[in-house]
């Protein structure tokens, strides 16, 4: 997967001359302030550019899954129907029994039946990724997907969603160093003047967040991320 | 808890100070909610009874309550059927304009060329009085039914037509890429989001629109005059009151204040059935 290019929305330029591959089967994390254009190339990938204008070259598969920030949970359907909604809308078999299995790996067997009004933020987005699981794509796009959540939360939710995608090709779009430090097979700052490779501490993903490099890389995502452009 | 409770051990079950005023507080609340108006309602019919005997006020010009009852029981065959009558055009009317309102919606989200050709005399037919569009209905609609159904859809569908589009085109945004996603066609996202989306507003549409076609069916009655199938509520006020039944005035008018509460509270009870699962508007905050 691979983007090259520029783009701008309207008269309004968004970023130039970019040039983003995601290596397959691994965690790639695009940090960077607000407004450089993270979501714009999340959603260049994902094929929810109608409002976008990119002239460069754009290589992704059709399908792709997203999770966002906010849960996109259907409020009305129960949890479980929530997960199977893809199956759905594509008019194929929906499998509740997966589904239910599906919801159980993410600890929530015994929520299936709830709504969405009824579970907490973390376990709303656990049916996020429940849903992310069930579509099961090769390419996964996560655009903030935790930061809705308190700090406890959060650190479970990256340890599971690690755990659960692993091996699939995700672009992680976030602002927290710590969680680019803790996740990404590869970490790449996006700024106005383009993209700069960082380089990640040992271990595999998801790292334990008081290792010693972990933290070092931390503080430097951070000093780089205030280093006035 | 606080440092003060170190003296004076609590259990956590038993309520403190703050805890027991919140409690009667709500007490208050809800049995005052019932009290309250029934209290007000029983010092303005003593008052108005007295008001009527003191004065010695004739019957054909202030009846006292209790002969306002007597009629209603009295007069129950007469008034009954009228209400049949009045309840029958009400309904059809709020059936048409959920049918019409929902109908246009849609087609208005479906196509902006449509939403732009016809807003606008949406709007001009809502804000037009329909008093004064009444009498031309009844001289080119024949049929004195279609004539008042006709007037209180009027009256009665354009809450539920601009609710029912706000709540369509107000389908949350990362619910609609999502569906991009899922390469919903256009009549999957209608079905399984934009309709969903818009049913609280469809609802709270249908609640003004319930009161608005007995308003449109009352005045239609009204417009319509005497004649014809025209036997409901209103003509019986307009009847009464051309033979100065004064009472029976009364009457009808406490039928037709009741229907209209009865409905709206119809009303709420469903779109409460319908949300009480899912819809902030419906949920108990715990806490």
């Amino acid at each position: 997967m691979r983007l090259t290019g520029s783009a701008r929305i309207g008269d309004t330029p968004i970023f130039k001359d970019l040039d983003l591959s995601l290596e397959a089967g691994a965690w790639t994390c695009l940090l960077g302030a607000s407004g450089v254009g993270k979501t714009t190339v999340l959603k260049l990938f994902a094929g929810l550019d109608e409002a976008v204008t990119l002239s460069g070259h754009l290589e992704a598969p059709e399908r792709v899954a997203l999770m966002a920030q906010s849960d996109m949970l259907l409020p009305w359907l129960s949890a479980l129907d929530n997960v199977v909604i893809g199956a759905k809308l594509r008019g194929d078999r929906v499998d509740l029994d997966r589904g239910k299995e599906v919801l159980s790996r993410v600890g929530l067997a015994d929520q299936a039946a709830r709504k969405p009004t009824a579970l907490s933020g973390g376990q709303r987005q656990r049916v996020a990724l429940a849903r992310t699981l069930m579509e099961d794509r090769d390419v996964v796009l996560l655009d903030e997907p935790f930061s809705a959540l308190d700090a406890l939360t959060r650190a479970q939710m990256q340890d599971l969603t690690a755990e659960l995608l692993a091996d699939r090709t995700v672009l992680l779009i976030t602002h927290d160093p710590l969680e680019a430090a803790r996740l990404g097979d590869r970490i790449v700052i996006m700024t106005a003047h383009g993209l700069a490779d960082v380089p990640v501490p040992q271990g595999r993903i998801p790292r334990a967040l008081d290792a010693q490099d972990v933290l070092q890389t931390q503080a430097n995502l951070l000093n780089q991320l205030r280093m006035p452009s | 808890m606080s440092l003060a409770d170190e003296n004076t051990p609590i259990t956590p079950d038993a309520p403190d100070a703050d805890e027991l005023a919140r409690m009667r507080q709500a007490r208050f609340e809800k049995i005052g909610k019932w009290t309250l108006p029934v209290i007000v309602m029983v010092i303005m019919l003593v008052a108005w009874d007295r008001i009527v005997v003191l004065n010695e006020i004739p019957h054909y010009i202030l009846p006292g309550p209790g002969l306002v009852i007597e009629t209603l029981i009295k007069d129950w065959p007469i008034l009954f059927d009228a209400l049949l009558v009045t309840l029958q055009i009400t309904l059809m009317a709020l059936a048409v304009a959920v049918l019409g309102g929902v109908g246009l919606a849609v087609l208005f989200t479906q196509s902006r060329w449509v939403e732009m050709s016809f807003y606008p005399y949406a709007v001009i037919l809502q804000v037009t009085p329909i008093v004064s569009i009444a009498p031309l209905i009844f001289i080119y609609v024949d049929s004195r039914l279609a004539g008042l159904l006709l007037c209180a859809w009027l009256v009665a569908f354009f809450p539920i037509l601009s609710n029912t589009t706000l709540g369509l085109n107000s389908a949350d945004h990362g619910l609609r890429d999502l569906f991009r996603i899922y390469g919903a066609t256009r009549w999957q996202r209608l079905r399984y989001l934009q309709l969903p989306s818009a049913l609280p507003y469809f609802l709270g549409g249908l609640r003004i629109a319930g009161g608005l076609s007995l308003i449109g069916a009352v005045v239609a009655e009204y417009v319509a005059g005497t004649g014809g199938i025209g036997s409901g509520l209103a003509f019986r006020i307009l009847e009464a009151g051309y033979r100065l039944n004064i009472p029976r005035m009364f009457a009808a008018l406490i039928l037709i204040a009741g229907s209209g509460v009865v409905i709206f509270a119809g009303l709420s009870f469903l779109s409460h059935m319908l949300l009480r699962k899912w819809h902030e508007s419906a949920l108990k905050r715990d806490g």
